[in-house]
């Protein structure tokens, strides 16, 4: 094995930091999963009548469904009686009103993952919506925000508050018989975040929502809605974590996004959840459904997305470019390691006049991961003068590892302009003589080289973001460097 | 249990498949049989199969087409043939998927080197030993419907061996001629290029007005070191079906090119699937043009099983009226295959309001060291050079035939062959307006 190689290696091998359990007294229910539980869930949500309806018209529909064999992924059948469907932190009576109420080990848990729940604390500029295994623990400044109209809080308060919005936008752009995951997340979702920004408003912070999965043995079934009315402007942010363990969980989660004329909505993601152990034991499968409907004209969205966790990730964020001319972007990095494997990229469906999308994918690809992008682009007739570029790279660190590429092209309007192109190598020797013969070491080369590489895709994340990407890439490089 | 698509043909086919496994030596009736399982499992190919996923071939389902039959009575014109058939090549012809002597044109062959009907092959001992190890070598029954019917009830075809170190001073072309409607034509070749030879054939596909299906599997053995190209004109009746696979296996720094127009046919689909060994080289070209309501499908997978191999791919569409063009394209590069230098591309020109281009250009790589990448665009002609030759006082609509005529004709004048590169150019005009294209300059 080459220096160069070694260094490589010491850069994507870097230990799981976000591994540790918190010893919590939890409120979880039995592994199984039927009508019963799916009303329990209801009630103990204290949901209005028609969301028990919802879900139940969601699981008989799973039923009949099949679990999809097409991606390029290979894992054992999931046994969806052996996980429970809900799991909390023990709560006070009425449930926590203020931080003080909030369990301190929750607190605690996710000081240590450098999310403070304390607004005082925190840097300014980004309210935060905590979610704890099947629950929401915590949402910040949500007096700032109400201030300016907009609301940003749990989607199970949601369901309770703002019924109307719910029954409008829920399932309005991944309906339940979508797809297998999305049939089984609308059956059981438990909490998520729910964001509405009314017309002409623009979010006065970066709104995120923080997953942490805690609890064995459960599956986490996040929901999330973000409604974007006219004129508006939002940056949401996602990150992920969960502890170590040997046996496999799930996440099936659904986000859906609704663009109206003029909106805007930025979605990032920084997905870190535990990827397994070096010979593939354990870690998160990943299976989520991420949809984005720009209604409106003019309207925007921007998938952004950091893909380093997860044994399985499955998703493929995706934009219906409904209104004349909408935008829809996706900008993506994924990393697979050890027994990783990634099955993502994004769907864009032109629809609209004069519609635009942009897809730059990003996969790195070592040990004995593979990582596959799968991409949709689909023309319409509808969609005169539809614009669309994407561009697909991979690079390949190790030769035991696989990097696939699949796009689809589908294209039935002539005035539509399609461009994909693919390319995939390993980092060349001769870019990393150039750097070291300008004097950099050979860890500060091969970090130059992949953060040029995901360069493109790391420009779209907020700061903060932008910061965490680069430092889960290139933490292992440090103390080794002088 | 048979598929409901195939159990029709399975019944109508049970006396001609009786008839072909009596004729046939032991090990040909062992795998005839083989595939007939596979078939009746499997059926024909379906839309949720991932590799039919845009070709639905529910005519096959509509219509029941019978198996062709042997006839001499059936005459077909000589003259109107030469205007496929090559006068500077040694040709095989097939009438309805049957050897016609008449027609062929072999004098001259050098010493050892065999073009013949493949039925008549497999009835001598000598030649059939020769097949044992080449006929579904190249190809599983597995691979598709389409390979297991064929090799079920394939009852003729071309058998072609070439010795090692002989170069061929002349092209050979294998001429598949359909007159009747309503029947299919089921043909196998065989090429056998040994070790240090060269050759270039010419698979030319051409039909009177009937609908008929036509299902041709090649299977091309390259030898190490030798250099075969090979040309495959489509230009089937236009209310034919065709499908046709081609499926090449290459041996140490063997060369293969393959370069297919796809003009004719209500439905056409073609694979072209090649297995490249150490240091070996392949070129596939294509081009297809859609009129009317055709259907044309380009499959083609470049497997990569060993180090150093080359890769060079390029197809390109144009598509008029309702037409619809699929492309999918595929290259593996497996665990060992290092160094391994592949590109892809295709280009669609999309010149109606009804015409569709549906395009899937797949990697999938399993080696670290390689330099691999593809390329895919769907569009229109460039406005910029539409107003370029506009200022030149070209009128628009002409302007618009050269652009047209100049992207496709970038496939035609690859083809090395001077006769049957104007057999195709005169194809490929028929197809297009030709309004201001001036023929002197071509």
């Amino acid at each position: 094995m080459s220096a160069s190689t070694q260094e490589i290696n010491n850069l994507i091998n870097q230990e799981y930091k976000q591994g540790f359990v918190t010893e919590l007294e939890t409120t979880t229910f039995l592994p199984g999963l039927d009508e019963d539980v799916i009303a329990k869930l209801s009630k103990i949500k204290n949901e209005p009548e028609f969301m028990l309806e919802y879900r139940l018209k969601a699981f008989r529909h799973w039923q009949t469904m099949k679990s999809p064999e097409w991606a390029f992924v290979k894992f054992d059948p999931i046994d969806y009686q052996s996980i429970s469907y809900y799991s909390a932190p023990k709560r006070k009576e009425d449930g926590p009103k203020s931080l003080d109420e909030i369990d301190p080990q929750v607190l605690e848990a996710y000081k240590k993952l450098g999310i403070p729940l304390d607004e005082q604390e925190r840097l300014a500029g980004v309210a935060v919506d905590a979610v704890f295994d099947s629950v929401s623990v915590a949402t910040t400044f949500k007096g700032k925000l109400k201030d300016a109209g907009v609301i940003f809080c749990p989607i199970s308060e949601a369901l309770r508050d703002h019924p109307e919005l719910i029954k409008e936008y829920l399932g309005s752009v991944v309906p339940i018989s979508d797809n297998y995951f999305a049939a089984l997340n609308a059956a059981v979702f438990t909490d998520g975040s729910f964001v509405y920004i009314p017309k002409g408003v623009r979010c006065p912070m970066e709104l995120s929502t923080y997953f942490r999965i805690n609890a064995a043995n459960t599956g986490q079934f996040e929901r999330t809605l973000i409604i974007a009315d006219e004129g508006s402007h939002v940056s949401y942010l996602e990150g992920c974590t969960a502890p170590m363990r040997d046996e496999n969980q799930l996440h099936a989660a659904v986000v859906e996004l609704v663009a109206m004329k003029d909106a805007v909505i930025k979605y990032s993601t920084v997905q870190n959840w535990y990827p397994g152990d070096k010979n593939g034991l354990g870690g998160i499968y990943n299976f989520v459904t991420k949809r984005a409907d720009c209604r409106g004209e003019n309207s925007k969205v921007s998938w952004t997305q950091v893909e380093t966790g997860s044994a399985i990730t499955w998703k493929y964020p995706s934009c219906v470019l409904t209104g004349d001319n909408s935008v829809g972007e996706f900008y993506s990095v994924a990393l697979t390691n050890n027994y990783q494997q990634a099955d993502t990229g994004t769907k864009m469906i032109h629809i609209g006049k004069n519609t635009r999308s942009t897809i730059v994918s990003k996969g790195i690809s070592a040990g004995k991961a593979q990582n596959t992008y799968r991409g949709l682009v689909k023309v319409l007739k509808s969609a005169e003068n539809a614009r669309n570029y994407t561009q697909c790279d991979s690079l390949l660190v190790g030769d035991q590892c696989g990097a696939h590429t699949f796009p689809y092209i589908e294209v039935k309007q002539p005035s539509a302009q399609v461009e994909h192109e693919a390319t995939t190598s390993k980092i060349s020797e001769d870019q990393l003589f150039f750097c070291q013969q300008r004097g950099l070491s050979a860890e500060d080369a091969v970090s130059m080289i992949v953060n040029g590489f995901c360069k493109e895709v790391f420009k779209e994340l907020p700061m903060e973001f932008a910061v965490e990407a680069q430092a889960l890439l290139g933490l292992s490089l440090e103390g080794s460097v002088g | 249990m048979a598929v409901a698509n195939s159990s029709q043909y399975i019944d109508a086919y049970a006396q001609t498949f009786a008839d072909l496994s009596e004729q046939s030596v032991a090990w040909l009736k062992q795998q005839r049989a083989d595939a007939l399982e596979q078939f009746t499992s499997t059926g024909f190919p379906a839309a949720r199969d991932e590799e039919w996923r845009y070709t639905q071939i529910s005519a096959l389902a509509k219509t029941l087409f019978l198996p062709a039959q042997h006839s001499a009575s059936i005459a077909v014109d000589a003259e109107w043939l030469k205007n496929y058939q090559l006068a500077d090549a040694w040709s095989i012809v097939l009438v309805d998927g049957f050897f016609s002597a008449e027609l062929s044109v072999l004098d001259g062959l050098p010493a050892g080197v065999v073009v013949s009907s493949l039925a008549q092959a497999l009835a001598e001992p000598a030649s059939a030993a020769l097949l044992t190890d080449k006929l579904n070598q190249a190809v599983n029954f597995d691979e598709n419907g389409f390979v297991a019917f064929n090799s079920a009830y394939f009852a003729d075809g071309v058998w072609v061996h070439i010795p090692a170190k002989q170069v061929l001073a002349k092209p050979i072309q294998i001429v598949h001629v359909a007159t009747q409607s309503a029947v299919a034509i089921n043909t196998r070749t065989v090429i056998v290029a040994d070790e240090q030879s060269e050759a270039q054939l010419i698979e030319t596909f051409v039909g009177l007005e009937g609908a008929y299906v036509s299902v041709a599997i090649a299977e091309v053995f390259v030898g190490q070191n030798a250099d075969v190209t090979l040309y495959k004109v489509q230009v089937e009746s236009e209310k034919a079906l065709h499908f046709g696979g081609t499926y090449v296996k290459q041996a140490r720094d063997a060369r293969f090119r393959h370069d297919n127009f796809a003009l004719g046919g209500l439905l056409a689909r073609s694979d072209v699937h090649t297995d490249l060994d150490q240091a070996s080289e392949c070129e596939l070209n294509g081009l297809y043009l859609g009129v009317k309501r055709q259907h044309i499908d380009n499959h083609t997978r470049i497997n990569h099983l060993k180090p150093h191999g080359i890769s060079r791919e390029l197809y390109k569409g144009v598509l008029d009226d309702k037409a619809r063009g699929v492309f999918q394209g595929r290259v593996v590069v497996a665990e060992d295959a290092q160094k391994t230098d592949s590109q892809m591309n295709n280009r669609n020109l999309l010149l109606s309001n009804d015409a569709e281009a549906d395009t899937k250009p797949q990697l999938e790589i399993y080696a670290d060291d390689v330099k691999c990448g593809h390329g895919v665009t769907v569009g229109q002609l460039d406005e910029k050079s539409i107003f370029y030759l506009q200022s030149r006082c070209v009128d628009e609509e002409t302007a618009r035939n050269m652009l047209t005529f100049a992207f496709a004709n970038e496939m035609v004048d690859k083809v090395k062959i001077k006769s049957l590169h104007d057999v195709i150019l005169g194809q490929v005009l028929l197809r297009f307006p030709q309004e201001g294209i001036d023929k002197e300059w071509l």
